[in-house]
């Protein structure tokens, strides 16, 4: 039910609850709680499906604010390039806004960052227990 | 800031509390070179936080010329009155430019918010249009700019310098800002008023702030206000 089938969907869910590591090692070699991958034994990319590698995604959390819909499905893996637009573009399907609704997502619950601005980027910055939160709120715009 | 409560009411910014996070913003770009400053008049007691920067106008014919027989045809923007003529599309048309972005932040204490002022003009003193600073603009701010939940970009004198402006306008920027600051309180979490307003406004008018400006934020959760 959180797969939207008809069109590609940038983000997987993850269905089953994850081990959440302290810390990131530097070689990233430990499983950053991957769901629907393999065992976590591989520092190696596995190939069975090109967008699991443990290396290219991240994880993140995605919490509403203010009176905004919660989204039944609040834990993603995310690609590392997807921007913010694109996770923009994505909540708002997901949510089914309508186009004169205005989305807006938040690290640290309090910063927008740009639009072109990569999510494992912000990973890096903000993650913390192997995972991002981001806050996303709608707004209604002058209409 | 305010009270334990979540009215959108309470989240309207006093003018102490916006050249606090002024500062607060300005210590942090000069940290990282951001550029900001505030500028203080002579003789008045407002200042305001300012901000220029330069960019090269990319060398693509810009829409501008395909356009050059309508002004704009945006229904959001009222009051943009300049109007193209043949030497400004010639000299858009050259190879790349480059363009001198201004923007002010000025406290409003009519709707108790900050407000954006922005110009950009040609290093010989032509200015931009509208049009013409939304070329630098990401794409995807275009639309949010016609979608936003801010009211009508104008051209408006400067309050202190007397020059003309746009100006995104302040009356619904509470409405935006409230959830932001809602949520944080009621997590007791310290944020910057400034920093979350500019990194939201910022990006529609080709203003990014750098990521760190959120960093500083969390830095500060470890006071109390």
């Amino acid at each position: 039910m959180a797969e939207v089938e008809e069109q590609p969907l940038p983000l997987s869910p993850q269905d089953s609850g994850r081990g959440e590591c302290g810390e990131e090692p530097p070689d990233g070699g430990a499983a950053v709680g991957v769901a629907e991958a393999a065992p976590p034994s591989a520092g190696s990319p596995v190939t069975e499906e090109p967008a699991e590698d443990t290396k290219k995604k991240i994880d993140v959390l995605l919490k509403a604010v203010g009176d905004t819909p919660i989204m039944k499905t609040k834990k993603w893996s995310v690609e590392r390039t997807r921007t913010i637009q694109g996770l923009v573009d994505f909540i708002k399907k997901f949510l089914k806004l309508v186009a004169s609704e205005q989305l807006f997502i938040y690290v640290n619950q309090s910063f927008a960052p740009s639009p072109d601005q990569e999510v494992g980027t912000l990973y890096e910055c903000f993650g913390s227990d192997g995972k991002l939160v981001l806050h996303y709120c709608k707004s209604q715009a002058w209409g | 800031m305010s009270l334990n409560l979540d009215t959108e009411d309470d989240f309207y910014l006093e003018e102490n509390r916006f050249k606090q996070c002024c500062a607060e913003f300005i210590k942090h770009s000069q940290q990282i070179g951001d550029g900001w400053e505030w500028k203080s008049i002579k003789d008045f007691p407002d200042g305001y936080m300012s901000k220029t920067h330069f960019q090269m106008k990319n060398g693509n014919t810009p829409s501008i010329f395909k356009d050059s027989t309508k002004e704009s045809d945006e229904q959001t923007f009222t009051h943009v009155e300049e109007a193209l003529d043949d030497s400004q599309v010639a000299g858009i048309c050259a190879t790349s430019e480059v363009i001198r972005y201004e923007y002010h932040v000025l406290y409003s204490s009519s709707y108790e918010v900050p407000v954006l002022y922005f110009r950009a003009c040609f290093l010989d003193g032509r200015p931009l249009t509208l049009d013409e600073i939304w070329e630098g603009v990401h794409e995807c701010y275009r639309a949010r700019l016609l979608e936003g939940p801010w009211d009508t970009i104008t051209q408006q004198e400067h309050p202190l310098l007397g020059q003309p402006f746009f100006v995104l306008h302040p009356c619904r920027t509470n409405e935006f800002m409230a959830p932001v600051l809602a949520n944080s309180q009621r997590e007791n979490r310290n944020i910057n008023y400034i920093t979350s307003w500019l990194s939201i406004v910022g990006p529609v008018v080709g203003l990014n702030l750098p990521l760190s400006y959120a960093k500083l934020v969390s830095e500060q959760n470890t006071k109390t206000d």
